[in-house]
């Protein structure tokens, strides 16, 4: 079938993470300066965009968690944080083993509440003095609460990455889907599903996709990335620039791709189910628009308010 | 020895090729807040990013007064003597006691958190000036507990005397952060670490200000902002900048420079004549001695 998308919402700066919070879309946008952007929502009764939170520093990727918690990645402040209801925002952990990690762009929570979220290096700065060294790896990590005292702690969950940008989680829990996107010259950029072992690492990753490159470059691989409710990856990858362009792909667990959509937007950020029924597929681009594609004959699978 | 770069002859009447430069500390992140008690002849500063307050004895040595200090950063004095502190990552301007106790004077506008205090200066009529450019929102290492935003500006907030009232004095510039007083406290001097700008502004009876001029606009190549700021009982302003501290007399007109390889953060006025003048940098506290006495701090 091919996918009607409409665009819905336009936004200044580049639009990043989505979430579904139940009864509208959240969407962040990332505007480069101190305020850093806001997380908007998009009422699908209404049509209408409003503001949901101010001052959002680059936060990028978004997602709820299975208690109804709203997580962000700051992306150029470093940070998972936690955005509360009543309108404060605070950090979860932000160094592993004493060190500050990378810049994390998005994130996906698991059934029992662990925060996956992929840390590259990027070019994004806070503003302010860089006085924080990077880590010398870039991986997918994963915030959990310690059980006895209840803080957060991270762990390096993938030591095969170079530049991970998207995560998406398998029903079950158990494959996460890594998108390493190194769109620099000679840079890998493919989805890999790593099936999480019952003593909880990560066991050998199977290639699902890869993305090519010619003389005009290399292919824009996989931002952001989502899975449906029978378990296929639904990511958004490409741009006008070369290769098929800017694209909606489905992926079976396996790698088949088993559709392609034309997203009418360039350079799609992240993608994600909404709408009653989780049947739309919305998009975001970096040209901050939100584009949605109702009845996308797949129903999504999320985590809300 | 100072490494000068001299723009006008005037310079050499402030500062001396000659003068020594002693490093009185080293090994800090980011050195900030650097200020003279008169009342104990010692020497006061921050590492924000090392969360402590650091006190000085000449002739004696370091010591640490506070730690942890909730990423401290401005630092100054009142008429009393007791030490203020603009509180970057408490995201409050507090009080140390003579008693040693903390007393919390501003953390709130109009029920909204304020953004995070940078730098504060007393005035003689006991009015609290700070600068609350949201800084401790955006680092690694610097970051508040609530790391979110409420404010739609940033300002200068005045508090007043008695401590009872909260006013914003100055709401445009973009990123306020040093601040100061002329000898004759009629005008307050804001600079911009964004625009790299000094504004003026006319400070009224009421402890308010009128509209703001552009004094002077940092220049030069070198890495370097506008961060710290003080002024001398001639009315010459050093800013740092470019390159190390910029020297600007009272007309606005760039005098010279004194260059620091280093970032330098911060400047004070001390010692008995308060001739000698502080520089914080990142990592370090330097010690040189100036021509012309600082404005005191209460």
């Amino acid at each position: 079938m091919t996918l009607k998308f409409e665009k819905v919402a336009q936004v200044e700066g580049a639009a990043g993470g989505l979430a579904w919070d139940g009864k509208a879309m959240l969407f962040t946008s990332m505007v480069m300066g101190m305020a850093g952007g806001n997380i908007l929502r998009y009422d699908p009764a209404s049509g209408k965009t409003e503001n949901f939170r101010k001052y959002t520093v680059l936060t990028n990727g978004i997602a709820f968690g299975p208690d109804g918690a709203l997580y962000g990645c700051q992306e150029s402040s470093r940070r998972v944080v936690r955005f509360m209801e009543d309108g404060s925002t605070v950090q979860t952990e932000s160094q592993i083993n004493g060190s500050y990690h990378n810049q994390p762009t998005k994130l996906t929570v698991d059934n029992r509440g662990r925060i996956w979220f992929c840390d590259p290096h990027s070019t994004v700065r806070s503003f302010g003095p860089q006085f924080v060294p990077y880590l010398d790896y870039a991986a997918v990590l994963r915030l959990e609460r310690d059980p006895q005292r209840k803080l957060w702690e991270i762990k390096r969950m993938t030591f095969d990455t170079t530049q991970p940008r998207a995560v998406a989680l398998a029903p079950d829990d158990k494959t996460l889907y890594v998108a390493q996107t190194d769109n620099s010259p000679g840079g890998l950029r493919e989805l890999r599903a790593y099936p999480i072992e019952a003593d909880d690492v990560l066991g050998p990753y199977r290639l699902l996709h890869t993305f090519g490159r010619d003389y005009r470059g290399e292919q824009r691989g996989i931002e952001g990335m989502c899975t449906d409710s029978a378990g296929n990856i639904v990511a958004v990858a490409g741009s006008a620039k070369n290769g098929p362009g800017a694209l909606a792909y489905v992926f079976s667990p396996t790698g088949a791709v088993l559709e392609t959509h034309a997203i009418p937007g360039d350079t799609p950020m992240n993608c994600a189910f909404g709408d009653a029924g989780l049947n739309s597929l919305y998009v975001t681009t970096a040209a901050g628009e939100l584009w949605r594609a109702r009845d996308c004959g797949r129903q999504g699978r999320a985590f809300a308010k | 020895m100072l490494e000068l770069d001299l723009v006008t002859p005037g310079l050499t009447r402030l500062l001396s090729e000659e003068a020594p430069l002693d490093r009185i500390y080293h090994g800090m992140t980011f050195g900030e807040g650097p200020v003279w008690n008169r009342r104990d002849s010692k020497f006061y500063w921050v590492d924000i990013v090392g969360d402590t307050i650091y006190r000085y004895t000449p002739g004696t040595g370091t010591e640490v007064l506070i730690h942890p200090s909730e990423k401290a950063n401005g630092l100054t004095f009142d008429r009393e003597g007791r030490l203020n502190v603009a509180g970057w990552a408490s995201r409050s301007v507090w009080r140390v006691e003579n008693d040693g106790s903390v007393t919390t004077l501003a953390s709130l506008h109009e029920g909204k958190r304020i953004n995070s205090p940078n730098d504060i200066v007393v005035k003689s009529d006991g009015g609290i000036y700070f600068t609350d450019s949201p800084g401790a929102l955006y680092n690694p290492a610097m970051a508040a507990e609530d790391l979110q935003q409420y404010l739609d500006f940033q300002g200068v907030f005045r508090i007043s005397p008695d401590g009872k009232k909260i006013d914003v004095v100055v709401t445009d510039v973009v990123y306020p952060n040093g601040l100061a007083f002329t000898p004759d406290e009629k005008t307050l001097y804001v600079n911009c670490t964004r625009k790299g700008e000094i504004t003026a502004y006319d400070v009224k009876a009421d402890g308010s200000v009128g509209k703001g001029r552009l004094f002077h606009k940092l220049t030069g190549p070198e890495p370097g902002i506008a961060d710290g700021m003080k002024v001398d009982t001639e009315g010459n302003v050093y800013c740092t900048g470019p390159g190390g501290v910029h020297v600007i007399d009272a007309s606005g007109k760039l005098l010279g420079r004194i260059r620091f390889a280093e970032h330098c953060t911060n400047m004070a006025f001390g010692g008995p004549d308060t001739k000698d003048f502080y520089v914080t940098t990142y990592t370090s506290l330097y010690k040189t001695r100036v021509g012309v006495a600082g404005v005191a701090v209460w």
